[in-house]
């Protein structure tokens, strides 16, 4: 009965109840909306690690961040490859260029030299070409997000990026770097765009074999090149996206902003929830006066605070996936991973009942001697 | 053996309002009988409302003692009292004070169901049957706002008979309510306080109730002023 009391209460202070909802939507949606540029962002800072496909990432000595790494020797492939756990190393060549546009002015790209015939850390989701393109000497993938920023180039046309002769052979689909415009070609070509130096690499990108210990394994090749960073994949990208969150202001930016969206939520919640307990005042005394309890009273406002969460957080997350879908495949970042809803649901929720604590206390200090004044 | 459904012993209630304390009550001893309407009648600021809040264990007595027929209650803890409350009492008060989010019959059933327990088929067929014998048959799933004033006060006398309690306790219930509610409501505490052996306090300024009454007690200035069991009307100069 306490449940259904509750209930019907919301149902009946029709315009509280909605001013709660919103609260909770705002948090839900706001917060989320955040969330998802910050986890999108995070994709794009470390999206060469994560779609490597290699175990072990072999850098320059102190490298924190993979789109800033020195150079090491090439032969080193040849010091490692014959280890046994390894199944495979592929060197890979990073630098910067600037594209020439047809109407003459420049954008900076960021290229990508992976070697043949392996192509690893070549580029994926063709939407145009695949990755057989880059055995053209000249050929370079481009992705169809910043085909504007680049003036519109056209397929299996010529271009030019640090004055070295280009074709863009092959188009892609939504791969973006956070350094912005990932060009991917072979390895030869990247050297000659870059003005690499001739023998060494960007990084070494180590397979293992099936059931080689990662641990064990960079401790031995750390052994074996004592003069690099021998580092496991995922630990790189975590200090990739570390690298950028210290170093760029984005994790204040973005923490910031998702606390004032936690914020305003939790202070509309609290006003609405407040006044819909100063609506109920006389009902809840009543309801003292004929025998609840304060936990009783309690129980009620909880009950309360639950079904505004819940149904918010339902709605907030509906125009979250609206959100989603609307901007996936644009140039805006956002990406959820899977396990942050839940959390983003729980956390909600902790704050729809932080935010009827004064509703709460307003609710059990009614006295239920004041239905006889 | 303490003879009563209600007594109390040297009740005395103070009020502090920040800088005087201020005695409302002063050490007053009364007994409420079963089978009797008992009207307390007293002028505004007299004290009676603050009685019957003390009857009804809502307000706790700065002195005395609160008896139940022989169990002492006033030692008991807010939530005992509570339930004391919602077993033994039923209250009406001056403006029927029915939830306006709430049928009908769940204004009746909640008095059953406060402290979470489960609505039984023989609570809600109470509840039907209370709100037939009060004529009020057709209003079970509307809404409060739907009735009449004596309509909502017939429906307030209802929730306080579902636990079939040993007490009413009714404040200025007619107050509010034209003459021929007012007679409906009346004829209606009369019956009840007659059947089951069932007491009966109404708190009221109004002397026309007072006809009505099988005990009539004046409250004046916190202490009991005048209490006649005889002949009520005598009391109708008040």
């Amino acid at each position: 009965m306490r449940r259904l009391t509750a209930f019907k209460m919301l149902l009946h202070d029709r315009s509280t109840t909605a001013g709660s909802l919103l609260g909770v939507i705002a948090i839900v949606f706001l917060v989320g909306q955040q969330l998802s540029v910050l986890f999108g962002l995070f994709t794009y800072m470390s999206v060469l690690v994560d779609h490597s496909g290699a175990d072990i990432w072999i850098c320059s000595k102190n490298t924190e961040n993979v789109n800033a790494t020195g150079s090491i020797p090439v032969r080193y492939v040849d010091r490692i490859s014959g280890l046994s756990g390894v199944e495979w190393v592929e060197p890979i060549v990073f630098g910067s260029g600037t594209f020439r546009r047809t109407d003459g002015q420049f954008q900076v790209v960021q290229v990508v030299g992976v070697r043949p015939p392996r192509f690893t850390l070549g580029p994926w989701n063709f939407h145009e070409g695949s990755l057989d393109v880059l055995f053209d000497y000249d050929g370079i993938t481009v992705d169809r997000l910043d085909l504007n920023i680049l003036g519109n180039p056209g397929l299996h046309q010529l271009y030019e990026i640090n004055n070295k002769r280009v074709r863009i052979n092959g188009i892609t689909q939504s791969i973006r770097g956070f350094g912005g415009t990932l060009v991917f070609t072979n390895m030869v070509k990247a050297k000659e765009i870059t003005n690499f130096a001739a023998g060494r690499c960007s990084a070494l990108l180590v397979k293992l074999t099936p059931g080689t210990e990662v641990p064990r394994m960079i401790e031995r090749l750390q052994s074996v090149l004592p003069l690099t960073e021998v580092i496991s994949s995922s630990e790189l990208s975590y200090k990739t996206r570390s690298y950028y969150i210290r170093n760029t202001g984005i994790g204040g930016s973005f923490g910031f902003s998702t606390l004032v969206g936690a914020l305003v939520g939790i202070v509309i919640i609290m006003l609405t929830m407040y006044t819909g307990v100063l609506h109920r005042q006389k009902d809840f005394a009543v309801l003292r006066a004929l025998g609840a309890r304060k936990r009783d009273i309690l129980i009620i406002v909880l009950y309360q605070s639950l079904m505004i969460g819940i149904a918010g957080i339902f709605i907030g997350f509906l125009l979250l996936a609206f959100f989603l879908n609307g901007t996936h495949g644009s140039r805006l970042p956002s990406y959820m991973p899977r396990i942050v809803p839940l959390y983003h649901a729980l956390g909600t929720l902790l704050l729809c009942l932080l935010g009827s604590l004064l509703a709460m206390r307003k609710a059990i200090k009614v006295d239920p001697a004041s239905v006889f004044r | 053996m303490r003879e009563g459904i209600v007594i109390l012993e040297g009740i005395a209630k103070d009020f502090y309002d920040g800088r005087i304390i201020r005695r409302v009550l002063k050490k007053l001893d009364l007994a409420i009988h079963a089978g009797e309407l008992t009207i307390i009648a007293g002028p505004s600021g007299s004290g009676k409302t603050t009685l019957l809040s003390i009857m009804g264990l809502i307000l706790q007595p700065s002195e005395g003692k609160i008896f139940i027929g022989d169990k002492e209650v006033s030692r008991y803890s807010e939530n005992d009292l509570a339930t004391v409350r919602m077993r033994h009492f039923g209250f009406v008060f001056q403006l029927a004070e029915l939830i306006p989010a709430l049928s009908v019959i769940e204004n009746i059933i909640i008095a059953q169901a406060l402290q979470g327990s489960r609505v039984s088929s023989s609570l809600r067929d109470r509840a039907h049957s209370l709100l037939s014998g009060f004529g009020l048959e057709d209003y079970v799933n509307g809404k409060p706002q739907q009735l009449s004033s004596g309509q909502k006060q017939r429906v307030a006398i209802a929730r306080a008979l579902i636990n079939d309690p040993l007490l009413l306790l009714c404040d200025e219930p007619t107050s509010a309510l034209d003459a021929e509610s007012s007679t409906i409501v009346l004829d209606t505490l009369k019956r009840i306080s007659k059947e089951s052996e069932r007491g009966v306090i109404m708190v009221t300024h109004d002397p026309r109730v007072f006809p009505y009454a099988d005990r009539l007690i004046k409250i004046e200035d916190g202490a009991v002023g005048y209490d006649s069991k005889t002949d009520a009307t005598e009391g109708m100069h008040l």
